[in-house]
């Protein structure tokens, strides 16, 4: 590569990498076999997908495992979503705010991510660029308690949320605030190992000669550091994302009232009776959920690829 | 840096005062008049709210009423904080006995001007006690699963042998896998598989000299059963009844048309009244014995909380008399699509009345906490031996259930 | 990371930032202090307002500690030590950690050493009046009232009572019942209930209900130790109480037979004569190692472990190998660049982390079911025969992991995706110069440097699968029970087993022994995961 194109390459998070616009398309004898790979990946991936695309057209609230054709098709189990509905399998309707669940998740998995990967990349940071008393003990210690069983975990957040809001009423129970919160527990978990390491292979010369100019250690963090850890911090940002959208257990026991549950928590409640249980509003309203956690990644991707292997300095 | 410490110092401060101002002004508000909680679920929420409405306007009371999952309610009664606990509480009837032993719920009284309108199994569904037996709730609902025949397939059956070939002539003609669509699954189904149970003479638990149910005497695999179970292992190899059918297989069957007999109880009704076939419902025809099916019902309970609260003599006054009476009987149990208990409540849905028809002589499902012990073992009995080819016999699928059961109960 | 035969690369450019980060960076001069500041001062605000809850509802244990805690963020934030560095970036994830990761640990192992479970959920004064209330009891041909509080002339509160079987009616007070004549008492047609009587007032409406207090008051005596007790506004009953409590010594005595009923030290009152008689409701105590010793010494739960725990560690450890080599192979092939339809690929094969959960394992049980499922039915059938996959105890555990990595293997096509753009193209070049084949670079180059950056996450996916419940109970339920053992069936794994163990056996809800067996379940985890650690290289980076 020549000193004119190393000289232009931008270490910014993947939105210029150059690799994906400047690219010739490698030969087909190169790449059928990575065609065949996805396209018997994705078969494999969307086979109980289809399933769910058919009990969610059913009418009849059962699970389609037998037969891909729906027995009875109707797209009413999209439309009721939609304007918030739910018929019962023994007459009767249910209120079911679908869109404010919607709302909720979207708010609550969005601040999460954001902020989860915001304080895994600070402590990614610490373990990676110092060296202190406890470091190892620390890194030990935070991948060990993600071990617990979460068996009593529950019972404990559940009074612990409780009695926090009886201090502050906005953190207390049936707050999106207190679940938010609740969630951030974990964000110095395994995924800040992931960050660690990414750090790590980022070179110290960067870090010097940030110094030399005059950084200190948090501009550095957030000057070069980040920029450069893009691909990373964004797969962490997806992986919480995706996790908390489909935590069920944590949301269900803090959130109390229909106009506050997560989509999670809102839909459990079709299938959660012993009988009589909805399955196809149950399918169709995952399936819309789906949309936006597939969109997000797709538009993602291209900060996941960036312009980090070609021409950066490792030694 | 001394100087960003001193405006560190000055913006604390005014933080401080400020939210100190704010918190001595945030007193606790207090209301006047006696307050009830009620914790309902979603499908009985509106019904709930009218009813006790209905009563408060006579009592000047408030009502408060908390929508949660049905499980929740029992699952969060024992952890709730004392102020923003329940004073009333919709509750199945199998519930009673873990919650009167974690001294959860009051123990009630009804006029015999009251009583006389109920059933006696509702009631007894709602007593519980080890030495004395108390009423703990008001029975609202009641619901069981009856045999729903499809009347173009196959003729309505007055005998078990009768339905044996009915059964099995339509699995001939619709080259189907099984006879009745009753659901089990790999995890079993002890509770849709009760009617055939009690037929052949089985009892998940006897009586002692009280009249409690007695834990200790476990009728899962006792003499008549055994003698009548063979007749499990005939069913299993004609493939009349198999535990491959789950849930949905079954419904899928039965409204294919592929199947002539559906096992399910009024939280389908809809779906049936929309199938467009034309039905029947009726009890399970006897085997050795009637085949009576589980009963449940569901009701309302006054918590302990109600005294903390204060407002124990309204709570119970809105749940013994007032829910007691027949036009709220009526309202609630229709929001959640089941028969009412009070017998001089009028359901005017026929298939709801079908139900009830088929739920005479049926058992309440047992209250008492050791209940949990039963379930998953007497179902995987079932699994184990109506899974077709290489399955249990009965005889010994059931005395393995039995000993197991008595073994967790200790 | 050897380069010993690469290339010396040029010298290094200059580090010029992008604009995004030109932007980022301006924050940390003075808006970067004020934003701290800020920070700080919004977090001792609430300490302040927090501290004056606390100490105006008298929490004298919490109050100190969150005090400390304050000071502790202050000095980290405003110290200018070169201690406090690292803390400044570590003190924000580890509030919440601290919140909400290890204080409910610490339930946890505090309710391991209780009894919380179904009939030890109060406390013992809670249970002591609950036990006395259910006590009581209507006497051989006990009364029952329909009643009416009024207030006699002189504005005492009294009871006008219409005995419902012999139409009697009396007025009570806590002294007696007097009988009234019938002519002076009107009663209700429909309710039985007085609505008038000669020389009192009766409350009624909203003054009615708010006499809660007083109404629970009335203890009307009658024969042989009964008295009539009020039930709600409109009732009363004649009741007897069958236990007396004795406060003194703690205990209860049967007034019938005189047997006496002691605090047995696990939380209830049981009969001196037969142990397995007890009162409920019980109450909440601790109970030191019983629980643990009820792990050890009952066959029921103690025979089953070993084969559950292997059983447990093949399912982890074979789901985590397996989604890894089938996720890092995948994000491999479409790691080229230029590849067409590249990022829709990527997008569609994250679908099936991305579903939730419970609903991707229905629809699998349902798809694998013996006679009904597609897989059986459409697919298999063609070639000549079917499996039983859920109904057969080994097929079963083969599910149970194909299901799994289904579940698991976009996670990490995601992860080695990221890890692999943190490869250098210069090593993977120069390798490929000096002669390796695909094979070769992979082996050498690829898999050592992903495995330092993967490792950790390796062992927490097997840790994850390890606690997997949801995997196994939504798919088999635990699994076909062949009959050795009636709580764990052929698939359960430790965690599964302790859901049963706890929901499912004696009287179901027993919180502490689950939580023993967590605790358990926590050391054997730590240790594996622990040793892996040690072993591997992975530690080698840390320093």
């Amino acid at each position: 590569m020549s000193t004119a194109e190393q000289a232009e390459l931008t270490a910014v998070a993947g939105a210029r990498a150059i690799g994906a616009r400047r690219r010739r398309r490698p030969h087909i004898r190169d790449t059928w076999w990575r065609h065949a790979v996805a396209i018997i990946g994705i078969l494999v991936a969307l086979f109980p997908v289809a399933y769910t695309l058919s009990s969610a057209f059913n009418r009849d609230n059962t699970l389609q495992g037998a037969s891909l054709v729906p027995t009875h098709v109707t797209l009413h189990n999209f439309g009721n979503l939609l304007h918030n509905n739910v018929y019962l399998n023994g007459g009767g309707k249910t209120d079911a705010p679908y869109l404010s669940w919607i709302v909720n998740s979207m708010i609550i998995a969005g601040a999460t991510a954001f902020l989860a990967t915001l304080l895994g990349a600070f402590a990614a940071y610490a373990f990676s660029r110092f060296r202190f008393k406890g470091r190892r003990f620390g890194l030990m210690a935070l991948l060990l308690i993600q071990m617990f069983p979460q068996f009593g975990a529950i019972a404990a957040i559940y009074l612990l949320v409780l009695n926090i809001g009886n201090i502050f009423g906005p953190l207390g129970l049936n707050s999106l605030l207190a679940v938010i919160v609740v969630y951030l527990g974990g964000a110095m978990g395994v995924q800040a190992w992931l960050m660690k390491g990414f750090f790590d292979t980022i070179p110290h010369e960067l870090d010097e000669s940030a110094r030399v100019d005059g950084a200190t250690p948090a501009q550095i963090f957030w000057g070069v550091i980040l920029p450069l850890a893009a691909p990373v911090l964004v797969v962490v940002a997806l992986i919480s994302f995706v996790f908390t959208l489909n935590d069920y257990v944590i949301a269900s026991a803090l959130l109390q009232t229909n106009n506050h549950f997560t989509l999670a928590v809102g839909m459990k409640g079709f299938i959660g009776d012993q009988y009589g249980q909805l399955w196809g509003p149950f399918a169709a309203g995952s399936l819309m959920a789906m949309i936006p956690v597939t969109a997000l990644f797709f538009f993602l991707q291209r900060w996941i690829v960036s312009g980090l292997t070609a021409g950066s300095v490792k030694g | 840096m001394q100087n960003s410490l001193k405006r560190t110092w000055a913006l604390l401060g005014v933080v401080a005062a400020i939210s100190a101002i704010a918190a001595s002004s945030a007193g606790a508000s207090h209301k006047a008049g006696p307050t009830i909680t009620i914790w309902t679920d979603s499908d009985r929420a509106a019904a709930v709210t009218k009813v006790a409405n209905d009563w408060a306007a006579t009592s000047g009371a408030t009502i408060k009423v908390v929508t949660k999952q049905f499980g929740d309610i029992r699952d969060n009664l024992g952890t709730v904080a004392a102020a923003d606990a329940p004073d009333v509480i919709t509750a199945a009837h199998d519930w009673t006995g873990q919650l009167a032993a974690n001294g959860l719920v009051e123990p009630i009284f009804l006029s015999s001007a009251v009583k006389a309108n109920f059933p006696s199994y509702t009631l007894n569904a709602f007593s519980y006690g080890t030495a004395v037996k108390k009423l703990y709730g008001v029975p609202a609902a009641v619901e069981n699963i009856g045999l729903v025949v499809n009347t173009k397939l196959a003729k309505v059956p007055t005998s078990f042998s009768q339905l044996e070939t009915e059964a099995l002539a339509v699995k001939k003609s619709k080259h189907q896998t099984f006879g009745i669509a009753v659901q089990q699954g790999s995890g079993g189904d002890a509770y849709h598989m009760y009617p055939f149970f009690s037929g052949l003479g089985g009892y998940i638990f006897g009586t002692n000299k009280a009249g409690n149910l007695d834990p200790s005497d476990i009728g899962v695999a006792n003499p008549t059963f055994l003698k009548n179970a063979h007749l499990i292992d005939k069913w299993n190899k004609e493939g009349l009844i198999s535990s491959k059918v789950d849930g949905s297989a079954a419904q899928n069957a039965f409204l294919k048309g592929q199947s002539a007999f559906w096992i399910t109880g009024p939280w389908n009704s809809d779906t049936l009244k929309k199938s467009g076939l034309s039905f029947k419902i009726i009890q399970v025809p006897a085997i050795a014995k009637p085949s009576v099916p589980f009963l449940g019902v569901q009701g309302f309970m006054v918590t302990k909380f109600a005294s903390v609260h204060g407002v124990d003599a309204a709570a119970k006054d809105l749940v013994t008399s007032f829910m007691a009476g027949a036009g709220p009987q009526t309202t609630l149990a229709a929001a959640n699509g089941r028969p009412p208990a009070n017998i001089k409540a009028k359901s005017s849905d026929p298939v709801l009345a079908q139900f009830s028809n088929a739920s005479k002589g049926g058992v309440p499902m047992p209250n008492i906490p050791q209940m949990s012990s039963v379930w998953g073992d007497l179902g995987q009995a079932w699994v184990r031996s109506t899974k077709g080819a290489g399955a249990m016999t009965a005889a010994k699928s059931f005395k393995a259930a039995a000993r197991s059961i008595a073994a967790k109960i200790g | 990371m050897s380069t010993a035969t690469a290339p010396i690369p040029a010298e290094p450019p200059p580090f010029s930032p992008g604009r995004i980060a030109r932007a980022i960076a301006a924050f940390s001069g003075l808006p970067g202090q004020i934003i701290k500041l800020a920070f700080l001062a919004a977090t001792n605000g609430l300490a302040v307002w927090a501290a004056y809850v606390l100490a105006d509802r008298k929490h004298w244990v919490a109050l100190p500690i969150l005090i400390a805690a304050t000071a502790a963020i202050d000095i980290v934030y405003l110290a200018p030590r070169k201690w406090t560095l690292p803390l400044k970036f570590l003190v924000p994830g580890t509030i919440f950690l601290l919140a909400f990761q290890i204080v409910p640990i610490v339930y946890t192992i505090e309710v391991a050493f209780s009894n919380y479970s179904t009939g030890h959920v109060i406390g013992k004064a809670d249970a002591i009046k609950a036990i006395q209330v259910n006590s009581l009891q209507p006497p051989a041909n006990g009364r029952q009232f329909e009643i009416a509080p009024a207030r006699d002339a002189s504005g005492k509160l009294v009871l006008i009572l219409h005995d419902d079987a012999s139409g009697a009616v009396y007025v009570g007070t806590n002294k007696a019942l007097t009988p009234l004549a019938k002519a002076d008492v009107t009663i209700s047609k429909d309710t039985g209930q007085p609505t008038a009587a000669k020389g009192y007032t009766l409350i009624k409406g909203a003054e009615l209900f708010a006499m809660d207090a007083q109404l629970k008051a009335f203890n009307i005596p009658t024969r042989g130790g009964s008295a009539i007790q009020t039930q709600g506004v409109s009732q009363a009953v004649e009741l007897q109480p069958t236990l007396r409590y004795d406060k003194a010594k703690d205990q209860f005595v049967r007034i019938s037979d005189g047997v006496v009923f002691k605090d047995n030290g696990q939380g209830s009152f049981v009969s001196s004569v037969n142990p397995k008689d007890e009162l409920e409701p019980g109450w909440k105590t601790y109970t030191g190692l019983h629980n643990f010793g009820k792990l050890a010494n009952n066959p029921l739960y103690r025979t089953p472990f070993l084969k559950v725990f292997v059983w447990t560690f093949a399912f982890a450890t074979l789901t985590v190998l397996l989604s890894f080599a089938i996720g890092l192979f995948v994000a491999i092939a479409l790691n080229k660049k230029g590849l067409r339809f590249q990022r829709l690929y990527r997008s569609v094969l994250v679908v099936p982390w991305a579903m939730p959960g419970f609903l991707s394992l229905l629809i699998w049980a349902g798809l694998l079911n013996d006679s009904f499922g597609v897989v059986n039915n459409k697919i298999l059938s063609h070639f000549g025969f079917t499996v039983p996959w859920l109904f057969d105890a080994n097929w079963a555990k083969v599910s149970v992991i194909l299901v799994s990595v289904w579940l698991t293997t976009p996670y990490f096509f995601l992860v080695s995706l990221g890890a692999l753009q943190s490869i250098p193209e210069e090593l993977t070049e120069a390798a490929r110069v000096d002669g390796g084949g695909a094979w070769g670079i992979f082996r050498r180059v690829t898999l050592p440097l992903l495995l330092i950056a993967v490792g950790p996450l390796l062992i927490a996916s097997f840790a994850f699968n390890f606690n997997n419940f949801n995997n196994i109970y939504l798919l088999t339920g635990g699994g076909p029970y062949t009959g050795s053992s009636s709580i764990a069936g052929s698939t359960d794994i430790l965690i599964s087993y302790t859901y049963k163990l706890a929901i499912a056996t004696g009287k179901g809800q027993d919180y502490g022994l689950a939580s023993a067996v967590a605790i358990i379940i926590f050391f054997i985890v730590a240790t594996i995961s622990g040793t892996a650690f040690f072993r591997s290289k992975a530690l080698e980076n840390v320093n």
